[in-house]
């Protein structure tokens, strides 16, 4: 299998249950040595597509390969070299984290018992191996699960909301972590996650999915500089401003907001779009107390993708 | 792979150390009450070893350890599922059914593990403590009440294995399968009111048969019909085990 290959395709994948669709024929291609945040909503699908990439569920149509394989027919192999969390790292409460990777181990085999002491050490478990499961926290048990992961030496890590219920700085050392796994160990991260603000942090590369389906796939700056680029101006005369601007070619917008402020969506927002902007108001007599680029937030970006907000509203409340 | 799934079973403490501590603790009782019964009417109950003590194990040993293995085994079927675990092993992408077949492996050697302190403390207690002549024991009789000691609750085990596997909850489990044991396993002997020869060949006739029954089928086909009822249990556990989704 060569380097440029995509460790995962999936394509054309769709899982249903009954009526309802879980995963909406979705194809795309996740490159080696880079780490793409799966982004979206509870409820969108992201957790099914999982299972299905690791043989746990089956496809209802569409063809999933990992590492080469064709998953679920081939899933032995495809999964030899792929660590996972998926929900959430479970383990039996009553052996301690060291037996918990141990029985891991003699499933895993190879190498894996040899691993044990370095996978501890990676997540800064060693002093608490000794101590049974049911007596960590959620975090240590985040680490810990993330530590069962290595024990196969994987080139794939795949991560189900893997913050979950971290506290900020538990939130912190996982991104150090999952980024320490792509910029040092070469391992390609897939994580998913309904917090944008984590994504956005630990991720190359970002998938939006809503109801199940991808509806947009790039690196950060790909997904921003798609969106609606704006330019914010305080003028003294807006009706005037307006008129002026609504004859320029490359403005597709304009919103007059409070305090003579004009919001300008530009076709994109670069230095001469900005100036011949300025210019045209100055030669027209505006004067031009203000100009500020607006480039989207990944949040806005996202809205604007979806059109729905990440966070359901009852999420919010809470 | 055996080895890690006979450490998870094993270390579930409150159903192996408490099937191996029950059976070990009713095997001193039989003695202490031997040595009372003696003690009160030495003329009446001469012997404290030898037979006496050798059917007081039986009886404790076939009954508490049999619970026991049910409970150990309900639990081994279901545990992995029911705490959510068995997403992980499946993700190791081991072969479903064979890890189906080591855990039953591990259960075996783990219901061997904690009715094997129970068992070597009766047969020593069989040969200590003092008896008379009319308690002898022949090595054939020890052989038996070993056998169904050891057969007996591993069967009972394996079944409630393939139960826990079916049911996928520790609590159903463990229900189910000490009533399929202590009430339609019994039931299922009113079939030979029909025909003999079928009853004959329902669990429990079969097991008594090659447990060292006098009466019933000839001991190839009960051992065969024996079989049959533990792999009808075990295979209905690997085919839930096969085609479920984690």
């Amino acid at each position: 299998m060569s380097a440029a290959e995509p460790i995962i395709r999936l394509t054309g994948v769709t899982k249903r249950f009954g009526r309802t669709v879980a995963v909406d024929d979705v194809t795309i291609d996740v490159p080696r040595g880079r780490c793409l945040g799966w982004l979206g909503p509870n409820g969108s699908g992201k957790t099914t597509l999982i299972r299905c990439m690791l043989g746990l569920a089956r496809p209802t149509s569409g063809t999933i390969h990992v590492r080469g394989r064709e998953v679920p027919r081939d899933v032995r192999a495809a999964l030899a070299g792929v660590g996972a969390i998926v929900e959430e790292p479970r383990f039996y409460p009553y052996l301690s984290g060291r037996r918990n990777l141990e029985v891991a181990a003699g499933f895993v085999g190879g190498g894996a018992f040899a691993r044990i002491d370095g996978a501890l050490a990676r997540v800064d478990l060693t002093r608490s191996a000794a101590l049974a499961v049911k007596k960590y926290s959620l975090g240590m048990r985040q680490r810990l699960g993330v530590a069962r992961c290595l024990l196969s030496d994987p080139e794939l890590l795949i991560l189900d909301e893997p913050s979950n219920g971290l506290d900020p700085a538990g939130m912190a050392e996982f991104r150090r972590m999952i980024r320490s796994f792509v910029e040092l160990d070469g391992r390609t991260v897939f994580v998913s996650s309904h917090l944008l603000d984590e994504v956005e942090k630990i991720a190359d590369d970002i998938a939006i999915v809503q109801s199940g389906a991808l509806v947009a796939h790039g690196t950060v700056a790909d997904l921003l500089a798609g969106g609606a680029a704006t330019v914010r101006l305080r003028v003294d005369d807006p009706g005037r401003a307006a008129g002026v601007l609504g004859g320029l070619g490359f403005v597709t917008g304009i919103e007059a907001r409070e305090r003579r402020t004009l919001d300008v969506s530009l076709e994109r927002v670069d230095d001469e779009s900005a100036i011949a902007l300025t210019r045209a108001l100055v030669e027209a007599g505006v004067g031009v107390a203000e100009v500020v680029r607006r480039a989207e937030s990944l949040e806005e970006r996202f809205l604007e993708i979806t059109g729905a907000p990440l966070v359901e509203p009852e999420e919010r409340r809470a | 792979m055996t080895r890690a799934l006979l450490r998870t079973i094993v270390g579930r403490k409150g159903s192996f150390l408490g099937t191996a501590g029950v059976t070990f603790a009713a095997v001193v009782v039989v003695a202490v009450v031997l040595v009372v019964v003696h003690s009160l009417r030495p003329g009446r109950n001469p012997s404290i070893g030898g037979q006496p003590m050798l059917d007081g194990v039986a009886g404790a040993v076939w009954l508490l350890g049999g619970v026991g293995a049910i409970v150990i085994g309900a639990l081994a079927g279901s545990y992995d599922v029911a705490q959510g675990t068995m997403r992980y092993l499946v993700l190791t992408g081991v072969h479903r059914i064979g890890m189906y077949a080591a855990r039953t492996t591990a259960l075996v050697t783990a219901v061997l593990l904690a009715l094997g302190p129970a068992l070597l403390l009766g047969v020593l207690l069989v040969f200590v403590l003092p008896r008379g002549p009319e308690a002898g024991v022949k090595p054939s009789e020890l052989g038996d009440v070993l056998w169904t000691c050891v057969l007996w609750p591993t069967v009972f085990a394996v079944i409630a294995m393939g139960i826990g596997s079916l049911l996928r909850s520790n609590g159903a489990a463990v229900a189910i399968a000490l009533f399929f044991a202590f009430a339609a396993a019994p039931l299922l002997g009113l079939v030979s009111a029909a025909s003999k020869t079928l009853g004959d060949l329902m669990l429990l006739p079969a097991l008594d048969r090659v447990t060292g029954g006098d009466d019933g089928a000839p001991i190839p086909a009960a051992a065969a019909a024996v079989v049959g009822w533990v792999a009808l249990f075990w295979a209905a556990g690997a085919v839930r085990i096969r085609r479920d989704e984690y």
